[in-house]
């Protein structure tokens, strides 16, 4: 399927050898490809400023960023629906707009993978973010997705961030914080989390929206119901944490066994 | 590979765009001016790279030659110093030259928002800085901020104008930076800054945002910010 593809799109370049095509051929092509660049730069663009906004809790421009039905899910907490969800959750559980005495929550934003439909009109962003912060240390990953509007501006229309790891001051090596969960703080989200799964210690795969980019494979996520993964796909040890149930109430202690 | 098939894909539905009436030379005139901006971004993200690759080393003439004649350098409340040859003897109260062992000066630099004028000649960046940091007979040290920067290209190469880390947390390795916030170094006495600093404000446990340099991706509309209170400096 791929091989085939591969042909199709070579023989759709190179059918017309580049000195039977018109200058004004030649130029399309050569505007496609400067348009994916810039496209590329412009979604890495709103999610440096995602993170910009969020260290400096710049709320309402932060909803700026987003299309008017886009989607938030951020750890545990759940899914909510649209731009006026978005401004609501990060105003209602992270406090007030600007910088305030006391609060440090840095989210540095990197390693960023983008990826640009043929269309030009959709983006996918794999990055994620360290943060640095009063309380301690996290890492959120993104799986995020970006629409290019009628009028040429790119919005974040989907905005993942599950946990990898959280922790308070003591480090990971003796501390691990619970992923969140839909009650935790307010406000209640509109749907409950597109997935369950639990945070470090824990092992658990966020799906790659990308095939491995040398083989082309594209990686099999598991779809059991508990997605909590402590060893890799495929191993009998994961196999058995499938059969572990997540707990009701969200917590998730490390160095204690699982309470019912 | 696949990048092929997605390009192949985009000539493929591309529709014959309105820009096709222009002329050959209109065109290429137009995707030269793009590219130039493509490339000037990468060239000032790699001089911004090369001088914080030789600023963690101690190689302080290195990372003085990367900014302009005129240039200014401001880092945390030490005060602005102005001109090249001032910068490279300002640097030298980080650290000896070329560090030496017990000492740690890493300052990653990360998430760049560079915008580069309309007539490509000038820029500016908001940087991320992360900050470890190490002396001998010390404790280790967290850090991290946030740089704005401006550029200028001078007979085709790009060079550092202005370099401003605001410093917003420092802290003990240990205590983090909830428990162990370190305040920032003020104006040498031993080297005085050619100007006080430009905006007045304490590091982390005080709140302070850097203004941004960048206008808002969505709107287009530029980023004031309000400073919370200062009992002292913004009573």
């Amino acid at each position: 399927m791929r091989k085939t593809l591969v042909l199709a799109a070579l023989l759709a370049t190179i059918a017309t050898p580049a000195a039977a095509q018109s200058a004004d051929q030649q130029l399309d092509a050569l505007d496609a490809r400067i348009s994916r660049l810039e496209a590329m730069n412009a979604v890495e663009r709103l999610q440096k400023t995602y993170g910009y906004f969020v260290d400096e809790s710049q709320w309402v421009r932060l909803s700026e960023l987003f299309t008017e039905d886009a989607t938030l899910e951020i750890g545990g907490k759940g899914l909510f629906l649209g731009r006026h969800r978005v401004l609501e959750y990060m105003q209602t559980a992270f406090g007030a707009e600007g910088a305030k005495d006391n609060v440090l929550a840095q989210h540095m934003q990197f390693q960023p993978i983008v990826d640009i439909s043929a269309d030009g009109k959709t983006a996918w962003v794999r990055s994620r973010a360290f943060v640095m912060s009063n309380a301690g240390w996290g890492l959120p990953l993104y799986e995020n997705a970006y629409a290019k509007g009628e009028d040429g501006i790119w919005r974040i229309s989907r905005l993942s961030g599950p946990f990898t790891m959280y922790t308070s001051g003591e480090g990971w090596g003796r501390n691990a914080l619970n992923n969140t969960w839909p009650d935790k703080f307010d406000p209640p989200p509109d749907l409950p989390p597109s997935t369950v799964y639990l945070t470090y210690p824990a092992y658990y795969i966020v799906p790659f929206h990308y095939p491995n980019p040398v083989t082309g494979n594209a990686f099999a996520p598991d779809y059991a119901p508990v997605g909590a993964y402590f060893r890799p796909p495929g191993t009998a040890e994961q196999a058995e944490a499938l059969t572990i149930g997540r707990l009701a109430d969200g917590t998730q202690p490390i160095a204690e066994p699982p309470r019912d | 590979m696949r990048r092929v098939i997605l390009f192949a894909l985009a000539c493929a539905l591309l529709p014959v765009p309105a820009i096709a009436q222009q002329s050959t030379e209109a065109r290429l005139a137009a995707y030269r001016e793009r590219v130039e901006q493509l490339e000037d971004a990468d060239q000032i993200e790699n001089l911004q790279a090369y001088f914080g690759y030789f600023f963690d080393k101690g190689l302080w003439s290195d990372a003085a030659d990367c900014f302009a004649a005129n240039a200014s350098f401001e880092y945390g409340q030490r005060g602005v110093y102005v001109g090249k040859e001032r910068i490279r003897r300002a640097l030298l109260l980080f650290a000896p030259d070329g560090l030496g062992n017990g000492y740690l000066n890493n300052h990653m630099m990360l998430q760049p928002i560079i915008t580069v004028a309309d007539d490509g000649r000038t820029a500016t960046a908001r940087w991320q800085g992360m900050v470890m940091l190490s002396a001998p007979g010390a404790n280790g040290v967290w850090g991290v901020g946030q740089y704005e920067n401006a550029y200028v290209k001078e007979r085709g190469t790009w060079k550092i104008s202005k370099l401003h880390f605001y410093v917003q947390a420092m802290g003990d390795y240990d205590l983090g930076f909830g428990r162990g916030p370190i305040r920032m170094e003020g104006p040498s006495a031993l080297f005085p800054p050619d100007r006080p600093p430009t905006e007045v404000y304490r590091a982390f446990p005080s709140g302070y945002t850097p203004p941004f340099s960048f206008v808002h991706p969505v709107t287009g509309e530029p980023l004031p910010v309000a400073q919370p209170a200062d009992s002292v400096a913004r009573p």
